[in-house]
Order: structure tokens, then C-alpha cells, then sequence
């Protein structure tokens, strides 16, 4: 007979278990975040001086802030681009590395790598390769596409962070994939084989229905580093030529930091994750309302 | 019951002793410190903040010598962090202490701390610098710490090649003699002889201050600016210096003068460093850059803003000081004179000398400092500064961040030809609107 534990010993075995977590993640994340939205309501002319209430003014002023507004937008078009290309790319390379080619752990293990390197080192070898190696060969080889600076074009630095972001995202979100597409139960590729199926009707009737899951995950997290980029910006661009690929993270940090306006900038961060907060929000309820089982 | 007396009995006592104890101890202390004016034994504490975090050891150091040197004075270093937004003084000053000698910006000077220092006019070493930062009061509150200055640093190499001789930076003082120099450079085989870095905190803060120093007082300007009466569009040396930057940035003369924006700043050094070019604008930390090829031999030479070869604009360099020390007024007079002690020791001791110049690798603003820095950029500003050839440095006058996250991207636009000298001089006007 299993005794019944008394409730209390219960949720303090629970408490045991989880409590070192909690405290660091309520210390690091929760009661920053709380004090945070606290200040969005208070005046502070400086870091030191003490709050006083101000209403939603901060918020007015954030949402006057053409410059906030800009690099939203920015932002908006920066995360179509790498969402739907880091999807493809590591959906592509999860395809090809479960094909059963040979040595195809070596390259798992080589697509996975960029991942590993942090965005900061990331971005200034990349900013090495646009500004010194690319011209350096489009010089010698007369190739003029490569031969001038990326990063000093708006429009080709843009191009240059989503490449950059590509780069390192790729992998883990192939990882993923590879995980979803051993998941796809093998009698149904098979009926599906016996029925007619080409490889492509295969691909899109069958494998990506049932690899729905796995998409959401990789969606999610491609919504929310997209939207939340900054290390890759500041190394890369660090905002670009003149503030034109100055992302939302950036314009906040600019602004709390920089040119010292507390007030606004965290309001600014408050709308950012209200923003990402709804769009991951729903895009996982749709994503997972769908959902087959097999 | 007899237990309980004698317990009672021994506590009474004990707190009858501690309480005259301490009857005597305040009583002591006060007695002393009435008479610390007029005891010369009365040790003095002063707590000294540091703003440069890269010489935070050197700094401890110099307490802890200027202590042991001047045994009834202690000096309690703070210094900031690389990298902290927020000042050490500020949060010293707020958890309750009072900061008798703080290392700050003169801009803040300026600004924050106009009200905050003592006025150090009848100092001794006032003699022997030129550098001394005045607040918006006119007191002489600042002083000179550290100088630094910016201004084309060139290669001496590839100079003396193109001029036949030995490069004499004197007597390159008009737009014109520039170019023909350009021309020079091009003609001994270096294709291009300005690699010129487009950093906006570069073409904001420190070339597009310049023009401030058109009054040998650059805070009239910054007071004509922020109440809107200055002329931006209309205005001779402003107007000069951006003809010179369209010389220095353009596709004859730039390496990247294709596309001139594009995060070069490595890439200029190193190629200037190696005598692929010949000149860049940047300043005396610029060795550190070009530090990595070195071998040859380095120097400066001023902006020329017109073809007036008189203009003093054309013939000193931009140098002046980047950190001040102020004297806390808070501080109690004895601490004050401590703090004045301290400063004293730096420009009049051996000891002092050394730290500053030797040990920091900063270069003093003070004549009598015999000490060179081994940064021949450094080195430089230490002569132009033993000649009386500099101009002040003009980014202390304005508010650095803004002109490098708000008024850099206007002239990079302006750099790249998206924006026209008129739009960048209504930035201006725009940017000073908001200040108000």
C-alpha cells in the first residue's frame, strides 16, 4: 500500500526540488521585469534620483518616437527575411543529413557549429570577412558585387545581417527538424509509398503535416531572436551606416543607455515584448491547434 | 534570588563602564576634532574617485604613495569600472559619502557639475598649465588631468618620400597646400593618401566640434548654439571644415572613397600604419592601432578649415583635457586642503610626475613635466603643448553621445552624399531646438 503523503511534505519536496531555480530565475528575470514595468510610471531625470509617479507619459513619449517606430519596422522586414529563410535552409539541411548519404554525422556536427560561436565574436568575423576578405578578392578577381564594403550600403547591410543570422541559426533549427522528421512513423511514408506517393507528394501530404510540431518550435524561436537581436547588430553594423540598420534592441539600448532617457527606453523595451509576446502567442495557438497525431 | 541579584548587580556595572568609556571616547574625538585645524597630527581621510577605468591599479597605486609620502593624510581610491554608464562619484555621492577629489569630463563640468567644485584660481600650478578648465561661472574649478588631442595623423615615411626630405607638418596650413600635398603623395606611387575612417563619434564628436573653436572661448559658441542664434548655413569655419572633409573623404584622395561609410576603422590604421596610405583623422589613441605594424614613425598635423595661412585654426593642434579633477565644495576645509595637497604632489613631485605620465602613459598638461609618454602621437601633443600651438579640445563644449548617436548619422549621410550641406546645417539648427 502506498502511503499518502500529507500535502505539506508534498509541496515541500516540490519546493526542495525547484526552489533554487525559482529564486535565481525570480532574482534574474521576474523581480527586474516587475520593477521595471513599476518605472515605465515614474519620472527618474536620472539613474539615482527617486521615482516619482508620472502616468503613462513614457509611454506617450515612446510612442512618439519616430525613431522607435523606424527601427520596428526595420525589425518587422528583418524577421520575414530570417524566418522564412533560416526555416528553409535548416529544414533543407535536416532533409538532406537524414537522407542516409554517407558521413552524414560529420555534417550534422559541421552545420551545427556556427551555432556555438556567440553572436558578438559572430558578428566581427563576419564584419572582418565584408569589410577586408570580400574586397580584397572582388579587388583581384574584378568581381565589383564583393569588391565594395557590404556594410557600407544600407540596403547590402541589411542583406549582410540576415546572411549572418542565417548562418548561425540554421543549424539548431536543423537540429530540430531532424528530430521532427525521425518522429514521422515509417509505415505511414510507407503506405503512402505503396499508394503512389511520389518523393514530393511524400514531402508536402505527409512528412510536413505530420512534422507540424516541430515547426512551431522552430517558428517560435526564429519570431523571437529575430525580433530580440542585438548582438549580431552592435558587431556587425553597430547600427549601420548612419543608424539605418539601427534594430528595435538597439534604439532601446541607445536610448536608456546612451542619451540617458530611463523612462522611455524601458517603456519602448515593455512594448517590444508586448509585441513579440502576441505574435509568438499566436502564431503557437495556431500552430498548435492543428496539430495531427499520427 | 541571590543569583539573580548578582547578575543584575554585574550588568549595571559592565554598562556604567561602557557608558564612561564612551563619555571619554566622544569627548576625545571631539577635542580632536577642534583642534584638527590647528593640530598638524590629525590624520585626514579624502575619498578620490577615477573616471578612467584603464588606469585603475596605477591609480591605487598613487594613493597608497602620496599616502606613505604624507603620513597624516589618507587617501581612500575609487576608481570606475570600463564600460559603467553610471559615474563612481555619482554612486558614492548618493549612498551618503562625500567625495573630496573626483576625476570627471569637462563637459560635465559644464553641465552636471557646474556647482560642484571649489575654485582653484590662486593654486600654484595654475602658472604652469594652460589647461585649467573653467565652469560656466568663470571659476577655474578643473584641474588638468589627462590631455588628449586629435588632429590627421600622418606616416612620417611616406611624407618624407612625397615632399623629397624630411615632412615638416608646420608647413602644411592652407586647404590648398593640402591638396598639392595629396598630389605629391599620389605621384611617389600610394594611390590614395587619405584612408579616412567614417566612426560616427569620429566625424560628430571630435571633426564636426571643431568649428567651436572659431572663438578662443568655444563655450560663446556652444551658448550661441543652444540659445539659437548661430548661423550654421552662414558660418565661415563651419562651413570650412566640412570643405576640407569633403577633400578628405573624396574618390580622388579615400581609399574607400567609392563607399565611404562601412566600419573601416581597422582597416584605415592598418593601412596607414603600413604606409599603404598616408593619413588619417583620429586622435592620440590612434597608436594603439597603428601600434601593431610600428616601426615607423608617426605624427600630427591640424585640420585646415580655409587658405588663410594666418588662422590660428590652421596652425595648432586640437588638444586639451579629457579628465579634470575637481575639489569637493562639501568637503570640510581640512579635506579640501588635503585633496589641494594631492594635487600638488602631481604636478610638483617626482613621484607624481611619474604616475601620471610614465605609469598612465598620459600626457600632463603641465610645463614643468619632464616625463615623455613612449606614444610618439602623445608625444606629439606634448611638444605642441611646450610650444603653445594647440586650440582647446572643442568635443568638451558639446554633449558627446548626442552628436554621436544623433548628429552622427547626419553627417555620414552628409559623407555619402545623401544629405546636402544645407539639410546637415538644419539638422544642426534641429538638434539644438531640442536642447532647449
Amino acid at each position: 500500500m502506498i502511503a499518502e503523503k500529507r500535502p505539506l511534505k508534498k509541496f515541500s519536496e516540490r519546493m526542495f526540488f525547484t526552489f533554487p531555480t525559482m529564486l535565481v530565475f525570480s532574482i534574474t528575470v521576474l523581480i527586474p521585469f516587475a520593477y521595471g514595468i513599476y518605472l515605465t510610471f515614474m519620472k527618474m531625470p536620472n539613474i539615482l534620483s527617486t521615482p516619482v509617479f508620472d502616468g503613462m507619459s513614457n509611454y506617450k513619449a515612446a510612442f512618439n518616437d519616430k525613431t522607435f517606430w523606424t527601427s520596428m519596422w526595420l525589425t518587422i522586414k528583418f524577421v520575414l527575411a530570417t524566418v522564412v529563410c533560416v526555416n528553409a535552409l535548416g529544414f533543407a539541411l535536416a532533409y538532406l543529413v537524414t537522407s542516409g548519404i554517407k558521413g552524414q554525422g560529420l555534417f550534422r556536427t559541421s552545420f551545427f557549429t556556427p551555432n556555438l560561436i556567440g553572436g558578438l565574436v559572430l558578428g566581427y568575423i563576419w564584419q572582418f570577412i565584408f569589410v577586408q576578405s570580400l574586397p580584397a578578392i572582388g579587388t583581384k578577381l574584378g568581381i565589383e558585387f564583393i569588391r565594395l564594403g557590404w556594410l557600407g550600403d544600407e540596403k547590402m547591410a541589411f542583406w549582410a545581417l540576415v546572411i549572418v543570422t542565417v548562418w548561425q541559426m540554421s543549424g539548431y533549427m536543423m537540429l530540430i527538424f531532424i528530430a521532427g522528421l525521425m518522429n514521422v512513423p515509417k509505415d505511414v511514408i510507407e503506405a503512402s509509398t505503396i499508394d503512389g506517393a511520389n518523393a514530393w507528394k511524400r514531402l508536402v501530404n505527409v512528412t510536413l503535416p505530420l512534422m507540424r510540431p516541430a515547426f512551431v518550435i522552430t517558428l517560435f524561436m526564429t519570431l523571437k531572436s529575430g525580433f530580440m537581436v542585438y548582438d549580431i547588430n552592435y558587431s556587425l553594423t553597430a547600427g549601420g551606416p548612419y543608424n539605418s540598420t539601427s534594430m528595435v534592441s538597439m534604439n532601446i539600448v541607445k536610448k536608456a543607455f546612451v542619451e540617458n532617457n530611463y523612462g522611455m527606453g524601458q517603456a519602448e523595451a515593455i512594448v517590444l515584448f508586448l509585441v513579440v509576446a502576441i505574435i509568438s502567442g499566436i502564431q503557437v495557438y495556431i500552430g498548435k491547434k492543428g496539430e495531427l497525431e499520427a | 534570588m541571590k543569583k539573580v541579584k548578582k547578575i543584575i548587580a554585574m550588568a549595571t556595572l559592565s554598562a556604567i563602564i561602557v557608558g564612561s568609556l564612551a563619555g571619554c571616547g566622544s569627548k576625545a574625538s571631539d577635542s580632536s576634532s577642534s583642534s584638527s585645524s590647528s593640530t598638524t597630527k590629525q590624520k585626514v581621510t579624502i575619498i578620490m574617485t577615477n573616471g578612467k577605468g584603464e588606469i585603475t591599479s596605477q591609480f591605487a597605486q598613487a594613493a597608497k604613495d602620496f599616502t606613505a609620502a604624507n603620513p597624516d593624510i589618507i587617501v581612500e581610491p575609487y576608481s570606475q569600472a570600463v564600460g559603467d554608464t553610471v559615474p563612481i562619484l555619482d554612486k558614492l555621492t548618493t549612498s551618503g559619502k562625500t567625495v573630496t577629489l573626483a576625476m570627471v569630463e569637462p563637459n560635465a563640468v559644464l553641465d552636471k557639475y557646474k556647482d560642484f567644485g571649489v575654485d582653484l584660481a590662486k593654486e600654484k600650478w595654475i602658472k604652469d598649465t594652460s589647461y585649467s578648465f573653467k565652469n560656466p561661472a568663470g571659476e577655474t574649478t578643473g584641474f588638468p588631468f589627462a590631455i588628449e588631442g586629435f588632429g590627421i595623423v600622418y606616416n612620417q615615411k611616406v611624407l618624407d618620400k612625397a615632399v623629397g626630405g624630411t615632412f615638416d607638418p608646420s608647413t602644411i596650413n592652407t586647404r590648398d597646400k593640402l591638396k598639392e600635398l595629396f598630389d605629391k603623395i599620389q605621384a611617389t606611387g600610394v594611390k590614395f593618401p587619405v584612408a579616412y575612417q567614417t566612426e560616427p563619434w569620429s566625424v560628430a564628436n571630435h571633426y564636426s566640434s571643431q568649428f567651436l573653436n572659431q572663438d578662443s572661448d568655444p563655450s560663446k559658441v556652444a551658448a550661441q548654439m543652444k540659445a539659437g542664434t548661430f548661423d550654421f548655413a552662414g558660418n565661415a569655419t563651419w562651413n570650412g571644415y566640412y570643405d576640407t572633409m569633403d577633400l578628405l573623404a573624396s574618390k580622388k584622395y579615400n581609399m574607400y572613397g567609392d563607399r565611404p561609410l562601412g566600419t573601416y576603422y581597422d582597416g584605415a590604421h592598418l593601412a596607414v600604419g603600413k604606409g599603404e596610405s598616408a593619413m588619417l583623422f583620429n586622435g592620440n589613441w590612434a597608436y594603439d592601432s597603428l601600434k601593431a605594424v610600428a616601426g615607423d614613425k608617426f605624427g600630427f598635423m591640424p585640420v585646415p578649415v580655409d587658405n588663410n595661412a594666418d588662422n590660428p585654426l590652421n596652425n595648432k593642434i586640437v588638444a586639451g583635457p579629457t579628465q579634470v579633477f575637481l575639489v569637493n565644495k562639501k568637503s570640510t576645509p581640512a579635506e579640501q586642503e588635503a585633496a589641494k595637497k594631492f594635487l600638488n604632489w602631481l604636478v610638483d613631485d617626482k613621484a607624481g610626475q611619474d604616475f601620471v605620465v610614465n605609469k598612465c602613459q598620459i600626457v600632463s598638461a603641465f610645463k614643468s613635466n619632464s616625463n615623455k609618454v613612449t606614444n610618439p602621437l602623445g608625444v606629439a601633443i606634448a611638444e605642441a603643448i611646450a610650444k603653445d600651438k594647440t586650440v582647446p579640445f572643442s568635443t568638451n563644449y558639446i554633449n558627446a553621445a548626442d552628436y554621436g548617436s544623433i548628429l552622427g548619422a547626419d553627417v555620414q549621410k552628409y559623407i555619402s552624399k545623401k544629405e546636402t550641406r544645407a539639410e546637415l546645417a538644419k539638422a544642426f539648427v534641429e538638434y539644438y531646438k531640442t536642447k532647449k
